[in-house]
């Protein structure tokens, strides 16, 4: 039970860097990683219908004229080749030459890496994409799904052999922290050189995160939020003059940013 | 110092070693100059002190995530593994394979005595009743052989040699390749898959004696038969290899055994991938083919010979300590 529950949480990798530093990385969990797999056989599976309804076609006409039987001659082990290359090539290039990813798990920012933190080399994805018949295809496919499940680690049989693990990337959006552009507030009869406020980091995150995505918020999404904020972060002014302001949630929190 | 006073005095170097990890993780290192790359390993390490210090100062922030997620992609290219070389290739096939393979003989050997135990079987369940036969060969095989006639002239005058060839090789290297993979299924896999292409190898023997097609069947097959056999045998001996270090891990832990016998046991399947696109060329550029039956011998046991020495007398032996 508590191995199962804990499959959908995040699950955080330490790794030791050489730097004396602990790396935590989020570890894929079981329903990316299964979706990064759909979406990887499905575009094998677009590939090969394309190739095997021309095959078919030129197939077909076996009476025709010398160019067409030779085609359609070239088109059935073009077929031969693709099948084989999909089910035992596809992973080990994608991987091998896109540093740990494929299509798939590209489109969902995940990536496989050694357990030690290091890139994988083509002998890692070779170990880890061979097994994929025993773990991953068919119904064998629920043996992988259970030990993503169990492993503390998601490591399937194939990732254990081959001592990989894939990670789930985290996208960096430094606009989060730009600075407040702060619209002139002497107006509003508000002292600009008024005593700064302290927030904890988290705090201050927060605040900067929602000013500089407010611009893209639904209006009323834009407001409720603001208010909040302001509600939460209230506590902190007591005693100054925003405690007071007749300023609107969010020009509130502009301010207040202005003065952290 | 806040955390928006140490984003404002950092965030430029962060961005810059995010465009850095940007463009030589779409060129690669060797289209890089060497300034570029010393820039590159200053501001990594000047971002680790960052995410030392932001560990310490701004615990369960954003910042921290991102900064982990900088840190990650910056030591994957500093400490990346040694792209595709040729030299590299060659210490693989030269002195890797066949170092594995005689680390494995034991498996290897187990490989052959169940395969040679599939054959035994096959010879002696026809020659029990003919019957069983048509449990492992397709009817259009056995309608031939009835009418005393090798199969393999009907399908190869209708395939052509190109196409043949790469239908054989193909579904060979996906045998082998299954028969390695079937370690992980503590060799479950690896026998049945050995134990079945012995047993078809037993049936069509004695079936083709009993219609008096062995002298055409031998010769169908001396060109690729000892070369393909052989190297699917090799391949489910990296199939036991793996399944030995799941079932007896030794003073390791069975993860640990897994990953050290495994490493070891894939370059053994590796080697079997141009054995087999081999056979299956000849079976279907040769074999079928009125080649004088000396020279399809001495072909199949050139190959079948060259691919033993190979794999038991060639390359380096091994050193004390298994570069890694």
């Amino acid at each position: 039970m508590n191995a199962l529950s804990s499959a959908w949480e995040t699950r955080k990798t330490e790794l030791e860097l050489p730097e004396e530093i602990d790396l935590q990385l989020e570890v894929a969990n079981v329903g990316s990683r299964t979706l990064a797999i759909l979406i990887d056989l499905a575009l094998c599976g677009m590939v090969l219908f394309v190739v095997y309804s021309f095959t078919l076609l030129l197939a077909r006409d076996t009476a025709g004229d010398l160019l067409t039987r030779f085609s359609g001659h070239v088109m059935t082990t073009l077929l031969l080749l693709l099948v084989f290359g999909f089910q035992w090539g596809y992973f080990n290039l994608f991987e091998w030459l896109w540093n740990g990813q494929t299509p798939g798990k590209r489109l969902l920012h995940l990536r496989v890496i050694k357990a030690d933190g290091t890139p994988v080399s083509w002998i890692d994805v070779l170990l880890r994409n061979l097994s994929r018949p025993i773990d991953t295809f068919g119904p064998m496919g629920l043996i992988g799904l259970l030990m993503i499940f169990i492993n503390s680690k998601a490591q399937r049989l194939g990732d254990l052999m081959a001592r990989t693990l894939v990670i789930h990337e985290t996208e960096i959006d430094w606009s989060i922290f730009d600075e407040i552009k702060s619209p002139e507030t002497s107006g509003h009869g508000v002292v600009s050189h008024a005593p700064s406020i302290h927030l904890t980091s988290a705090q201050w995150e927060l605040l900067h995160r929602y000013l500089n995505r407010r611009d893209r918020l639904q209006p009323d999404v834009r407001q409720r939020l603001a208010r909040s904020l302001r509600e939460n972060l209230k506590p902190l002014v007591k005693g100054t003059d925003l405690e007071l302001t007749v300023l609107s949630p969010e020009d509130w929190l502009v301010e207040l940013a202005r003065r952290t | 110092m806040t955390l928006g006073v140490f984003v404002r005095k950092n965030r430029p170097r962060w961005q810059r070693l995010e465009t850095m990890l940007g463009t030589i993780e779409t060129r690669g290192p060797r289209r890089t100059d060497r300034s570029f790359l010393q820039e590159l390993s200053a501001l990594y390490r000047a971002t680790t002190a960052d995410l030392a210090f932001a560990q310490t100062h701004y615990r369960s922030t954003t910042l921290l995530l991102f900064l982990h997620q900088l840190v990650a992609r910056a030591h994957n290219q500093i400490y990346r593994p040694h792209r595709f070389s040729f030299s590299m290739a060659s210490r693989f096939f030269r002195n890797e394979i066949p170092r594995a393979a005689r680390a494995h003989l034991a498996a290897i050997t187990w490989s052959a005595i169940i395969f040679l135990l599939g054959t035994a079987l096959g010879l002696s369940a026809v020659q029990f009743d003919e019957r069983a036969a048509s449990i492992i060969l397709p009817t259009n095989v056995l309608d031939s052989i009835y009418s005393r006639h090798m199969w393999t002239g009907g399908i190869f005058s209708v395939v052509p040699a190109p196409v043949t060839s790469t239908f054989l090789f193909t579904s060979n290297i996906s045998v082998a390749l299954l028969a390695f993979a079937g370690g992980l299924s503590f060799g479950i896999v690896t026998s049945w898959i050995l134990f079945q292409n012995g047993f078809m190898l037993g049936v069509v023997f004695k079936l083709c004696a009993d219609y008096g097609l062995l002298g055409s069947l031998l010769e169908f097959i001396a060109g690729h038969g000892l070369l393909e056999i052989s190297a699917i045998i090799v391949s489910g001996g990296a199939g036991y290899a793996v399944a030995n270090a799941l079932l007896n891990p030794g003073s390791y832990s069975r993860s640990d055994a897994l990953a050290q016998q495994g490493r070891s046991a894939v370059r053994m399947a590796v080697a079997c991938v141009p054995a087999l696109v081999t056979a299956g060329c000849i079976e279907a550029f040769i074999s079928p083919t009125a080649f004088p039956v000396w020279f399809k011998v001495a072909l199949g046991l050139t190959l079948g010979g060259v691919f033993w020495l190979y794999l038991l007398f060639t390359g380096k032996s091994a050193p004390k300590v298994m570069p890694g």
